[in-house]
């Protein structure tokens, strides 16, 4: 049973913002998801702002390297947009694995991204391709990394009046990406472990790597240091051992020894190494 | 008819989602109640406040324990559990309110309202804790029940054993997940009964229960059964049943229940956690010499189907071989978890994780392969079992490891992490050691039909269409002529539980038995040779003779009290499914790949329906091998109780053994539990063919794979 609530199905961003600034608490609707199972179990919001109908926010589209997607693009058409999955498959992939066909219907990236489980599936991919969020107001736009936009597991720095209206990612192209995620079951689970990547290598030598762990710290996480060491490095087995070390150090330097890292350092272990090598 | 892929009698109108639920219900005046549980899991309730909730908009009434009319407690074995709480709770959970309301958000709206003080009492969380504790959760201590069966001279067996092999397995709670969660509608008649349509797998039982708990007679109460959404036994117990009479009761009014997933979650019985200590000791040949086994229980604090679970488990702790000594002794403990009940197999899928794992354990100590030392020791005919029965007919377990061999003979690893593994399984068709009898009629109608009369719950499975073959077969009827009154006490007859495996085989031949009178009769008459239906029926109003029952009840024994010597089944299924598992060593992830399954299901009345049964005990057994884990007071629902979807589903090729067993309707037993049974047993068993790990403990998820393999890695690092 849900709460009672008044709500507004706007056409147009100017119409969604007009109502979001004289409205005093409103939450915005982005495919419900998980804001109507928060409501079921007693969150109650007097207005509700239903933006999915507003076109102009489930465009996809590139210029040059960057790739603009709107936040209102489902998981499901992400993962089968042709720009997203020439320039940024891990995206396409991991958008593939969120929930159960349902849920990539309506979800949408922005609506996960405002959501901000650290166990969401867009993450990783977003931060291996340094995602900027645009956020939009009555007052004016602000653009922010990603990585500053998320506070902390569930809370972000979007205001009251503002929407999320899109991601702008770094296209990579010619790059070995991929997302590979371990679930307790084939599908329709919260990913235990996920992992992003995207290498760059010349023969035999790593030319860039760029990688995204998740689920393992507060916010997927980004070995930006390991990634800069293996610039140039020679592909072979003792770079990556030590490489993959350091991350595993790095790793527990964030988080502290949790209980759950019995069972993940050693599966992201062996992840990175087959990734590494390929 | 019999032995056709008819089309189940209920497919279309499902398909075209016409079946009401009884959440679907609608009715003028409608109220709805919810049950206030308790949130401490073992607690003296010092005194309960309810004014604030009743002067909550829309509240029309609040029940306690003290208004219930007649007897306070109930129970499906022995009356035990109190309906709402008598001043103590014994688990998270348990009921201590119902609160009536004009509308559910009413009614959960005043459960906040409710004040309720308790005085915590010690929290007994595991059964070992129970032996010991001075803590008793009930007067008489917290055994609930100690079963042994006993053949032979176990020590003897082990010293002319050449190999002794010797582990521990545990097991965990599993909630049944069944998609309709318990719902009812309950309403006054005209003539003032009370009348309760549920989500149930037995509707007799729960007359009985709502005349005992409202102190009145069985025929002022009806309970009929609405459509229902899967059971697997979780609606066997009382749900919502005598919380709707009650409510009914003092209102006059029509009252629905339904529960939430998380109201299901806490409140529905759950599988028994077992601890299973097992020795079994061979000779060089592979031939089993003595089986001892230890089990130890957990039930929760009331009994539930607790007892059953207990003697079952020992019956059938051998698994299907034959053993000349055997020593099982199993124990029962009340503890503050969930209460325990019936879930498909009760308690005989945990048994079957342990005896195959031991079999191949002991395989791989001979170097046997683990199909020979099956069909060196399975049961066949003139066998004695662990209760010192002797099988004979319909023992085709041999057969249904001959239909396995050619697959297993020729399997091949797709990887160096792919695996093979077997698991077998006997099952005993109806209750254990008692008497379980099922009764129907057919009658000739005004309208110059037959219509038959049934109790049996269909929950899914498929039994209104199973009895619908079985009673064309034997009429040699066209189904034009033959109408289905069924799920209702006021029309029909007690058949016991769907459960048990034992509606095809005891219903079944009930039906069988009214049709064979009634087909003798319509021969006198004429019908065979012409004359029409119509007039026999008038013939038969005028004679007063239009009522023909059946009634069967599978001969059994009682069980001898300390031994259990004796024939606590009149008949037994037997299977065997082979599985392709492939690992992931490096995550710890375990995929079923493919599944064969062979049954001997005496005959097959619709083999379509026994392949479906068998799809369905692959899933479950994926689920119970591989990550269904209830964790009291962590596993609120679906959201964090993982149940394998189709994803998780392998390709599965099911083979019908037909070993046909005499007392059978045209020779059937059962399928339903028996399709589970082996399942996890075959997964686990190919985990180990895989990565040569030996899991004991269910469900082997992705953490506790990926630590057995890397316990291994170390093991073999540390050789020198």
């Amino acid at each position: 049973m849900l709460p009672d609530f008044a709500s507004v199905i706007p056409e147009s961003k100017e119409d969604a913002l007009a109502y979001l600034s004289s409205l005093k608490s409103a939450k915005i609707f982005a495919g419900g998801t998980d804001l109507l199972v928060k409501m079921r179990r007693g969150e109650s919001y007097s207005h509700i702002v239903d933006i999915t109908g507003i076109h102009d926010l489930k465009v996809i589209s590139d210029h040059d390297e960057m790739i603009n997607i709107g936040a209102l693009s489902t998981h499901y058409e992400i993962s089968v947009n042709q720009i997203i999955s020439e320039k940024a498959l891990s995206l396409a992939q991991a958008c593939g694995w969120v929930g159960s066909p349902a849920i990539r219907n309506m979800g949408t990236i922005g609506g996960n991204l405002v959501n901000a489980s650290p166990a969401a599936d867009s993450l990783a991919p977003l931060l291996i391709h340094d995602a900027d969020v645009v956020l939009e107001s009555k007052d004016g736009t602000r653009r922010m990394r990603l990585e500053d936009f998320i506070l902390a597991p569930y809370k972000t720095d979007i205001q009251p009046h503002e929407i999320l209206t899109f991601i702008t990612i770094k296209g990579l192209p010619g790059y070995r990406e991929g997302y590979k995620r371990v679930t307790k079951r084939a599908a329709w689970a919260i990913s235990r472990l996920s992992i992003a990547w995207a290498i760059q290598e010349k023969g035999g030598f790593y030319k860039d790597v760029k990688l995204a762990i998740g689920s393992c710290t507060p916010m997927p996480f980004r070995p930006r240091k390991v990634e800069d060491s293996l610039k140039d490095r020679a592909k072979d087995e003792k770079t990556i051992q030590v490489a993959v070390g350091e991350i595993i150090d790095e790793i527990i330097k964030v988080s502290g020894m949790r209980p759950s890292f019995v069972y993940k350092i050693p599966v992201v272990k062996a992840l990175l190494e087959d990734i590494l090598k390929g | 008819m019999v032995g056709s892929n008819r089309k189940r009698i209920d497919v279309i109108d499902k398909v075209l989602g016409k079946p009401v639920f009884a959440g679907d219900m609608k009715a003028d005046r409608l109220l709805f109640a919810v049950v206030y549980r308790s949130p401490r899991p073992h607690a003296w309730i010092k005194s309960i406040d309810v004014s604030g909730a009743l002067a909550q908009p829309g509240i029309v009434k609040v029940i306690t324990g003290e208004d219930i009319p007649g007897k306070k407690r109930f129970g499906v074995i022995k009356k035990d559990q109190p309906c709402l709480a008598e001043g103590r709770v014994r688990y998270v959970g348990e009921p201590i309110l119902l609160i009536v309301g004009e509308t559910e958000n009413a009614a959960r709206k005043a459960m906040s309202s409710v004040k309720i003080h308790f005085e915590d009492i010690e929290a007994i969380r595991d059964p070992f804790t129970a032996e010991k504790s001075g803590t008793l959760i009930h007067e008489d201590g917290n055994l609930l029940g100690h079963r042994k069966v006993i053949k032979g001279n176990v020590e003897r067996g082990f010293a002319e054993s050449d190999v002794i092999v010797e582990h521990t397995y545990s097991t965990t709670w599993l909630d049944h997940g069944f998609m309709e969660t318990e719902a009812g509608v309950g309403y006054l008649d005209d003539a003032g009964r009370i009348v309760v349509v549920s989500s149930t797998q037995n509707i007799h039982y729960k007359m009985k229960e709502i005349s005992r708990v409202l102190g009145i007679s069985e025929d002022m109460v009806r309970v009929i059964q609405s459509t229902t959404g899967g059971g697997f036994g979780g609606k066997l117990d009382v749900t919502v049943e005598l919380f709707l009479a009650l409510a009914v009761y003092y209102t006059k009014r029509p009252v629905m229940m339904r529960f939430t997933r998380e109201e299901s979650f806490v409140s529905n019985t759950k599988r028994h956690p077992l601890y299973i200590e097992y020795k079994t000791g061979a000779k060089k040949d592979g031939s089993i010499q003595a089986v001892k086994v230890t089990i130890i229980g957990d039930t929760g604090p009331y009994i539930s189907y607790g007892e059953t679970v207990c003697l079952r488990v020992a019956v059938h702790s051998t698994g299907p071989y034959e053993v000349p000594n055997v020593h099982a002794d199993s124990r029962m403990f009340y503890t503050n978890n969930p209460v325990c009940g019936a879930m498909r197999g009760f308690g005989v899928p945990q048994l079957a994780f342990a005896h195959e794992s031991q079999m191949d354990a002991v395989a791989r100590i001979l170097n046997m392969d683990p199909l020979d030392i099956r069909l060196k020791n399975g049961l066949r005919k003139g066998s004695s079992t662990a209760t010192s029965q002797i099988l004979h007919d319909s023992v085709g377990f041999i057969d249904t490891l001959k239909k396995i061999e050619p697959f297993w003979r020729e399997r091949k690893k797709s990887s160096h992490t792919s695996g093979f593994g077997i698991g077998c399984m006997f099952y005993g068709c109806g209750n254990t050691a008692i008497s379980n009898p099922a009764k129907c009629h057919l009658r000739l109608t005004e309208d110059g039909k037959i219509a038959l009369h049934s109790g049996v719950c269909e929950i899914g499975q498929g039994s209104d269409t199973i009895l619908w073959q079985i009673l064309l077969e034997t009429l040699k009827i066209d189904e034009k002529n033959v109408v289905l009154v069924r799920g209702d006490t006021d029309t029909s007859s007690d058949v016991g539980s769907t459960s048990a495996s034992r509606q095809t085989y005891i219903s079944g031949k009930a039906v069988y038995e009214a049709a064979r009178k009634l087909n003798r009769y319509l021969d006198e008459k004429g019908y065979y040779r012409g004359r029409s239906l119509g007039d026999i029926c008038e013939e038969a109003m005028t004679e007063n003779n239009v009522i023909f029952d059946g009634y069967f009840d599978p001969p059994t024994t009682q069980l001898d009290k300390e031994t259990s010597e004796g024939a606590p089944y009149a008949t037994y299924a037997f299977a065997t499914h082979m599985t392709e598992v492939e690992v992931d060593d490096k995550t710890g992830v375990c995929l079923v790949k493919r599944v064969h399954a062979a049954h001997d299901v005496g005959r097959a009345v619709n083999p379509r329906l026994v392949k479906g049964q068998v799809y369905g005990g692959v899933a479950m057994g994926i689920g119970l091998a591989l990550m269904e884990e209830f964790i009291p007071g962590k596993s609120e629902s679906l959201d964090n109780y993982y149940m394998p979807t189709s994803m998780d589903m392998p390709e599965i090729e099911v083979f019908i053994v037909e070993d046909e067993e005499p007392t059978g309707p045209f020779g059937a037993k059962g399928v339903g539990e028996p399709a589970l049974i082996p399942q996890a047993a075959s997964i686990i068993n190919g985990i180990q063919d895989a990565v040569g790990v030996k899991p004991s403990q269910l469900p082997c998820h992705i953490e506790r794979l990926k630590k057995l393999i890397e316990d291994k890695k170390s093991e073999r690092r540390q050789e020198p």
